[in-house]
């Protein structure tokens, strides 16, 4: 181009010319998309912003406005996070869900990348969670499961998927790819069966048909129950994306291992394992990203997860009309949690896709 | 959970044939499991329903199904507090949360249907309260009766008895109408409210607690006169647990019984003080006698009332003058006010 | 050495007899277990309800069905419901997700933007949320008293869109269907078995007599099964409270294929992306050394080819997605998992009818993915060109 000569090759104005109006087709292009996007920002700000009621208790300003009513959200979000959580306790539940927090932000940082490392975290702060949460020890007031409720449930039955469904994964991926053939064939089986299945209708089996099935002593909660069926689902779905791990792995690295003479256990624990998670790393993260999101469902089969809350919240005689202001406030708090996962997991992608050049 | 029949035949033969007065429990009834638990598990709401289980600022359960929880509990241990829990549970999950053990009542505005008795292998307790369906339609349509609908759309919640007794309704009236089904009380009056459908069905209390509610105000909606339907809502506990069903009609009874006579939570302090009666002497467990054929505590009925307070109470604290919605009590007040419940007798 | 050879297979031979019968020996004391507790509370079991009339309503069928319907056949509705709904959703969000995913890698930095927007916003979202939030969105459309035809038959209202349809028999259209999904399968088993000595131009002439005949056979079936006395084409009017004529999609279906559509689409955006990035820049440069045009390259190059390396992803996407179809119970879509459970607490068979979704889902998942194994077959490239 003639005139690019007059302007320094890299600056803020080439950059942007060559990404958005390299050719006449994409200038339109890019003002259509910019058009397009300006209107629904500003009918998005015009609704959540300019015309919207904030402070708390203030039904009768929601009531006279067209915008949104976050009022709902300043008055009753303790419903949403704690849920049916006793009032005065709520910061137990909020010192649990932190710790949560800070576990998982832990678990993103290398350093801790091992067997020795990573599960005593995780045991660590699931125990100081249940702790906080059910009481009964140390002086705090004891709190059933059934009055958890809120994100801090919603917290709850992820990491306790997690923590149940990792190792049962790797006994699976272990076994699905055994030698022995009968074995691998029949977990191939079950796998295959249980991934075909709705995960909605596992947990509705695991709430309501189990108790039928199962002797007496191994009924439990409710609760213990559905997340075991959780459990189980993702177990299968972790099962497969270790073995694709595991296959990625050169056939050389398990013959030397074995001509080195180290058993079954020690080539597995020391060798396999730890390469196969590293390759399988972004699917993992992937797969915690659907399965933090999917919780949601249990709110189908009566829990009082955050959708289940937020519905109640908005559910009394004075909020019965502000459901949608509900709702985003609820996607709201399901966008910042996944979306950092799964930022985290590109990020992760892309390190380690660096690295493996 | 796992009855063993035998167990089951030789317990009920016991009671049958030992008349005694100190009524034996059966040792597989549900009232042993609950007491030997220390623990009343009852069934919630997963989100609310408005008047009957709702959840307040605090996050506590409040609404007339939950206090009649809280009685419950209240009678069986002395106070609710710690002795409760409201397991919270979906509507399509009432049956089998029952069966399966995870609560040990219903006590969810569930209607006395002839299939739920006898198929389900489900007993009822007398009502608690008598609901009409009727059906709220926008003031806009100028609707008089249901049969003004004719060509519109109706919505009704799913998997309940309102369901069929609109269906029969609209067949017998031969009113031609779509029937729109949710799972969620919340879903329903949102597509009401928008015009999703021209008329809501829903048992009258909550009908009207969603015309107070509206948010184009209580005057844009009109309920018509058409009753489809009474349903008697009782408190269901499995099949053949007389004793359990026992504690059941018998906390209601009570209820009921100290409105009759004027006992409140207020006051029942006083009367228990000084009794008017033998038979409230009784009642309130001066005189030994009104708990323990039952398997209980003397004092449970004044457990009961020193918790939540009488029927009366209970209703106006959640339904009536004392709550937002402001309901009438009509049909469900005590025989003496025009209504259709009645305490049984104490002796 | 032979002994220990014969005991180390010994050893194994009961390893696996131990693990499968573990599992079986499960199966068995559960089925044991729920014959006792079901006897115990003395519940009825067995299938023997299913010849019952139901007593509720269905607010959306393609089949026949009333209050006095049997069982089976309200299961059946849910069935059919789930597969119609997968049947329009799949394919929108196919749509939607080969558009995003081709703006994503397009070039243009406005179009990047809006596609990576919508991907992160709607794929970070719970699928039960979004479905909610179409819905109360669909429903705030105007009343149909309010609501104005637009294009001349069609109508969106809160009650639901209404568009032109043909005023033919239910029956008909199933077979026009039926014809056109033959049609297309015999398509792709031509291509596939001609592979290798492949005539070009005797192909085409065969695919034009082909379609020829499929879309002939289509319009006679609608022909015949015309509904007397009514006009071909059935337009909406507005008539009293409502809408007549015409087809009307719920706003509960809408809100399904909705949702679906735009939550799956974001997931394939994702997929298709991957697959774009992944042909090889040699392809395009060689088309473009051949002096085709971009649009040429783009649809003759690079998009035949980034379908065929992402054809395996897609297809366990498809099946998760049709899985996904069963939150339509949260506002009362009446799909295969809604009936299941409404009959559960109308009949209380439950383990019956746990039986009857597991297996049906079993069925559905098995077929779909069996069905698109052999499209993948079908189209697959032979030979090592790509490699990902």
């Amino acid at each position: 181009m003639s005139f690019a000569a007059d302007f320094p090759k890299d600056s803020a104005f080439n950059k942007a010319k060559a990404r958005y109006f390299a050719t006449p087709t994409d200038a339109v292009v890019s003002a259509l998309f910019a058009a397009f996007a300006v209107w629904i920002l500003w009918s998005l700000a015009n609704w959540a912003l300019l015309h919207a009621v904030f402070g708390a208790n203030q039904r009768d300003a929601c009531m006279a406005t067209e915008g949104a009513c976050w009022s709902v959200v300043s008055t009753r979000w303790r419903i949403v996070l704690f849920g049916l959580y006793p009032f005065e306790e709520q910061w137990r539940s909020a010192i649990a869900c932190v710790v949560m927090v800070v576990v998982a932000a832990l678990s993103c940082v290398p350093w801790f990348w091992s067997a020795r490392r990573l599960p005593p975290l995780w045991i660590a702060g699931f125990a100081i969670f249940y702790v906080l949460m059910r009481g009964g020890w140390f002086g705090l007031r004891e709190v059933t499961e059934q009055n958890w409720g809120g994100l801090s449930l919603t917290i709850f039955i992820f990491a306790a998927v997690s923590l149940l469904g990792m190792p049962l994964a790797i006994v699976f991926a272990l076994l699905r790819r055994s030698d022995l053939p009968w074995i691998a064939r029949t977990m191939a089986l079950v796998i295959d069966v249980i991934r075909s299945l709705p995960l909605l209708s596992i947990m509705f089996t695991f709430a309501i048909v189990m108790p039928f099935v199962l002797p007496d002593w191994a009924i439990g909660d409710k609760l213990y129950r559905v997340i075991v069926g959780y459990a189980l689902f993702f177990a299968c779905y972790q099962a497969e994306i270790i073995r694709g791990g595991m296959q990625a792995l050169p056939a050389g690295q398990e013959e030397a291992a074995k001509a080195l003479g180290l058993t079954y256990w020690h080539r597995i624990g020391y060798i396999v394992l730890p390469q196969a998670f590293r390759n399988a790393l972004p699917p993992t993260i992937n797969q915690f990203v659907i399965t933090f999101k999917e919780t949601s469902l249990v709110t189908i089969i009566g829990f009082f997860d955050v959708m289940a809350s937020g519905r109640a919240a908005s559910g009394n005689a004075d909020w019965n009309f502000a459901t949608i202001e509900m709702y985003v406030f609820v996607a709201l708090i399901f966008f910042v949690f996944v979306f950092t996962l799964s930022r985290y997991g590109a990020y992760l992608e892309r390190r380690l896709g660096v690295g493996r050049r | 959970m796992k009855l063993a029949l035998k167990a089951l035949l030789v317990s009920t033969a016991l009671v049958a044939s030992s008349q005694v007065a100190h009524a034996q429990v059966a040792g597989d009834s549900r009232l042993k499991t609950v007491q030997d638990r220390g623990k009343l598990l009852c069934s919630g709401h997963n989100g609310s329903f408005l008047g009957f289980a709702e959840v307040d600022d605090q996050g506590n359960w409040k609404g007339v199904d939950i206090d009649l929880c809280k009685a419950l509990a209240a009678g069986l241990f002395g106070k609710s507090e710690g002795a409760l829990e409201i397991v919270p549970i979906s509507w399509a999950q009432r049956w089998p949360a029952l069966q399966s053990g995870d609560i040990d009542a219903v006590i969810k505005v569930s209607g006395w249907t002839q299939s739920r008795d006898t198929e389900l292998n489900l007993a009822y307790s007398q009502p608690y309260f008598i609901g009409a369906f009727q059906v709220m339609s926008h003031a806009s349509l100028g609707a008089q009766t249901l049969a003004d609908l004719d060509g519109g759309s109706i919505c009704v919640a799913a998997g309940t008895s309102t369901e069929r007794a609109l269906a029969t309704y609209l067949e017998t009236k031969a009113i031609q109408a779509e029937v729109l089904t949710f799972e969620n009380g919340d879903e329903l009056r949102n597509a009401y409210y928008e015009a999703r459908c021209d008329g809501m069905v829903e048992w009258a209390p909550s009908l009207a607690a969603s015309r107070v509610d509206a948010p184009d105000g209580a005057d844009a909606h009109t309920i018509l006169p058409d009753v489809l339907d009474l349903e008697a809502e009782g408190i269901i506990v499995p099949e053949n647990d007389a004793d359990w069903l026992d504690v059941q009609n018998w906390m209601l009874s009570s209820l009921w019984f100290a409105e009759a006579n004027g006992i409140t939570s207020a006051n029942v302090d006083e009367i228990k003080a000084n009794p008017p009666s033998a038979t409230i002497e009784k009642f309130l467990g001066v005189t030994p006698g009104y708990g323990e054929r039952l398997g209980l505590s003397d004092d449970w009925a004044y457990n009961m009332i020193k918790e939540v307070g009488n029927m009366a109470e209970i209703y106006d604290r959640n339904l009536g003058s004392g709550s937002r919605y402001n309901l009438p009590r009509g049909i469900n007040a005590l025989y003496s006010d025009g209504g259709v419940f009645y305490p049984l007798i104490v002796d | 050495m032979a002994a220990i050879l014969k005991n180390r297979r010994i050893r194994d031979s009961v390893l696996q007899v131990a693990f499968v019968a573990t599992i079986l020996l499960t199966i068995v004391v559960a089925a044991i277990t729920a014959r006792a507790n079901l006897d115990a509370q003395g519940l009825t079991s067995g299938f023997g309800f299913l010849e019952r009339s139901t007593g509720w309503r269905i607010s959306f069928s393609l089949i026949e069905y009333s209050t006095s319907s049997p069982y089976w056949k309200a299961i059946l509705v849910g069935i059919l419901n789930s597969l119609f709904l997968g049947a329009i959703a799949l394919p929108l969000a196919t749509v939607i997700g080969v558009t995003v995913g081709v703006m994503r890698t397009s070039g243009n930095g406005m179009a990047e933007l809006v596609g990576v927007t919508y991907v992160e916003t709607f794929r970070n979202v719970p699928l039960i949320l979004q479905l909610l939030f179409w819905y109360t969105l669909l429903l705030a459309l105007p009343t149909p008293r309010d609501a104005t035809l637009i294009l001349g038959g069609i109508a969106f209202t809160g009650r639901g869109i209404y568009i032109p349809g043909l005023n033919v028999t239910g029956g008909s259209a199933f077979v026009a269907t039926v014809v056109v999904i033959a049609g297309a399968a015999l398509a792709l088993w031509l291509k596939a078995r001609r592979w290798p000595d492949l005539n070009l131009v005797h192909a085409r002439r065969e695919r034009r007599v082909l379609w020829g005949g499929v879309v002939g056979l289509a319009v006679v079936a609608m022909w015949i099964g015309r509904i007397p006395e009514t006009s071909l084409m059935s337009i909406p009017e507005q008539r009293g409270l409502n809408f007549r004529e015409g087809i009307r999609i719920s706003p509960e279906l809408m809100a399904c294929i909705i949702a679906i559509s735009i939550y799956g689409g974001a997931y394939i955006a994702e997929i298709i992306r991957a697959g774009f990035n992944a042909v090889p820049k040699g392809q395009s440069e060689a088309g473009r050394a051949l002096g085709l045009t971009n649009w040429q390259i783009f649809s003759r190059i690079r998009l035949p080819l980034a379908v065929r390396i992402v054809m395996p992803t897609l297809i366990n996407q498809y099946v998760w997605l049709f899985k996904a179809t069963t939150i339509g119970i949260a506002i009362s879509f009446t799909d295969f998992f809604m009936v299941i459970s409404t009959a559960i607490n109308q009949s209380g068979q439950t383990l019956e009818l746990i039986g009857i979704l597991m297996g049906g889902f079993l069925i559905i998942n098995y077929s779909i993915a069996w069905v698109l194994n052999r499209v993948n077959d079908a189209i697959k490239l032979r030979g090592t060109q790509l490699r990902i």
